[in-house]
């Protein structure tokens, strides 16, 4: 026996489709309206430009008193990204605010593409390539992007 | 979408515009006669009654002609025409509906409930209030420390806020409240028992619990608004199957606890003391705002006539033929000759001072109880073994059956050479 979906997440949801964000998608499951498959469209003018990016979204029991479970199903080459697709985001874990939302938490995933931080790494050799050889790990990024995150006709 | 502001604006234009006609006019004003003038000033623009009277007030109160105290307007006529209210109605509605979005608790996206103002200006409903500050100790909006007592009881509500919300929007504050009346009591259906998982209660034995985990803090504040029960289970940690139910997190028997104390802590963590009741099975469960809830079932003990048929049966079993069956001599002992055995190993103990015997146990959990029924329960509480075992004395029907399980107990213990007790934790679970 599941609870009824609280409104939060109706509301949430609906303003997802009316009113979308650019750049950005967010589409609950029909079987489960707490998991979303979400894509991100690289920054323009970043190394990810052209590049378009799944991620699932899942809304944990107690959202949104706990941030949103997210992670890039899409291989990319960041320093704040791991294999595994984890990302390294303050407000995804000890910055989350229950005043937050999905929608805020998406734009700030797209802002990580449009600004990479080695410095505070999830994924060490790519923040390590990125530190000692910028032009190198921008280059490696692109072709990723070129290799993985090419949008489906 | 219009802000409130923008609203007044557009309506403040037809208002400047109405009042120069006023200006040179000097009339005597008074509260009672404002509206009649008001009205006849408007009307001699040629563009009077469907204003509505909403309008006339307003206009009245830019003008600075309505004093504070006057709680009255009277106009010409008793009567409002049908433009009149249709004109207040459009108004009204144009008013409440560009505020509603402003009242909207920024956690539940829905209209605020007993609205919680903190310290650094902030408003929320207040059992989202509750929820935050089970997770944190900072605003959700500012990220500012939350000066607020440990007990949110005894902060008080946005009293203005909750005079305009019940102005404007009365039913939508009416609905809400049921509503989360209803969700408070956090139960689903049948589902309607509130289950601890993490460790063993047993009847009329005192548990103290220290309740730290968000989802229990609200577990715990609901349990205190309801009834002060519910129920504790053993984690099941090596996921063995729990009948029907399949391998579940949790042991599918546990004991319903009553809260006798609460002590909540400034960093908002609760220390409870509680008192087993009746034992209970899991029939069916869920989780709800993460922590599960379940229907369960009673497990009560046979009558004492079956209870007495249980023991003649048993006592008349001719002697086990291996002398060294143990279990086999328990099964036949008399159960007041097994209650016996118990109280007197206990004797035995205290004489050797043993450490799981300590005054401050006994402080906590009394003395050992002569009720045969209770005994046992008593003497998981304070014996330093397994879990595992001691679950053992919930899944029974009879006195006898439990203290054939603490004389095993005892049993093995004595045939052990050499016994360590460990440490007794400050707290159990
Ligand atoms: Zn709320
Ligand atoms: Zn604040």
């Amino acid at each position: 026996m599941t609870a009824p979906l609280p409104k939060r997440i109706i509301k949430e949801t609906e303003r997802l489709q009316t009113e979308p964000v650019p750049g950005i998608s967010a589409q609950p499951h029909d079987d489960n309206a707490r998991y979303f498959d979400v894509t991100v469209q690289g920054p323009d003018g970043s190394c990810y430009e052209g590049g378009v990016f799944n991620l699932e979204l899942f809304l944990p029991d107690d959202y949104p008193m706990t941030p949103p479970r997210i992670r890039f199903l899409t291989r990319i080459y960041h320093p704040n990204i791991d294999r595994l697709g984890r990302i390294c985001l303050d407000v995804l874990k000890n910055n989350w605010s229950p005043a937050l939302q999905i929608r805020t938490i998406l734009l700030s995933i797209q802002a990580l593409l449009g600004a990479p931080n080695p410095e505070d790494p999830l994924n060490e050799a790519v923040a390590k390539q990125w530190k000692d050889n910028q032009a190198e790990a921008i280059k490696n990024a692109r072709e990723w992007t070129k290799l993985y995150a090419q949008p489906k006709e | 979408m219009e802000t409130i502001a923008e609203v007044f604006t557009r309506y403040e234009t037809v208002v400047t515009h109405k009042s120069g006609a006023q200006e040179d006019t000097d009339v005597e004003m008074e509260d009672s006669v404002l509206g009649e003038v008001l009205n006849e000033k408007i009307d001699a623009e040629g563009s009077s009654t469907e204003r509505g009277r909403l309008l006339a007030a307003y206009i009245l109160a830019v003008q600075g002609q309505l004093s504070l105290d006057s709680d009255t307007i009277k106009f010409d006529s008793g009567m409002t025409t049908a433009a009149e209210r249709t004109a207040d109605l459009t108004m009204l509605h144009d008013i409440s509906d560009t505020a509603l979005p402003q009242v909207d608790c920024q956690v539940c996206y829905n209209i605020m409930l007993d609205p919680v103002t903190t310290f650094c200006g902030h408003t929320l409903c207040r059992v989202c209030m509750s929820r935050v500050l089970d997770h944190s100790l900072h605003c959700p909006i500012c990220r500012r420390v939350l000066a607020l007592p440990p007990r949110i009881e005894e902060h008080p509500n946005n009293k203005t806020l909750v005079d305009i919300q019940n102005t404007l929007w009365p039913d939508m504050i009416k609905a809400r409240r049921e509503t989360v009346a209803a969700e408070e009591v956090g139960e689903q259906g049948d589902l309607n028992t509130a289950l601890f998982v993490c460790t063993l209660g047993f009847p009329e034995q005192t548990t103290f619990l220290r309740i730290f985990e968000p989802r229990y803090r609200l577990m715990l504040r609901r349990c205190l608004e309801a009834n002060r029960e519910f129920g504790i289970l053993m984690y099941n940690r090596y996921s063995e199957p729990q009948g029907d139910l399949g391998p579940v997190h949790f042991y599918q028997i546990g004991t319903m606890l009553r809260i006798i104390r609460v002590q909540v802590l400034a960093d908002g963590t609760s220390l409870i003391e509680t008192k087993g009741s009746e034992r209970f099975r899991v029939k069916a469960h869920g989780l709800v705002d993460g922590y599960a809830i379940g229907n369960v079932e009673p497990i009560h003990d046979v009558n004492l006539a079956e209870e007495e048929r249980i023991e003649a049966a048993e006592t008349g079993l001719p002697p086990p033929t291996d002398e060294n069956d143990v279990l086999g001599q328990i099964d036949r002992m008399p159960t007041a000759d097994l209650l016996r055995f118990g109280q007197e190993f206990i004797r035995k103990m205290q004489g050797r001072s043993a450490g799981w015997l300590q005054q401050r146990v006994l402080d906590i959990h009394g003395q050992p109880p002569d009720d045969a029924r209770l005994f046992p329960y008593w003497f998981a509480s304070v014996l330093p073994i397994s879990e595992d075992e001691k679950y053992k004395l919930l899944d029974t029907r009879t006195a006898r059956a439990r203290l054939k399980i603490t004389a095993a107990w005892i049993r093995r213990i004595e045939t052990q050479r050499c016994i360590s007790y460990p440490a007794l934790p400050t707290w159990v679970g």
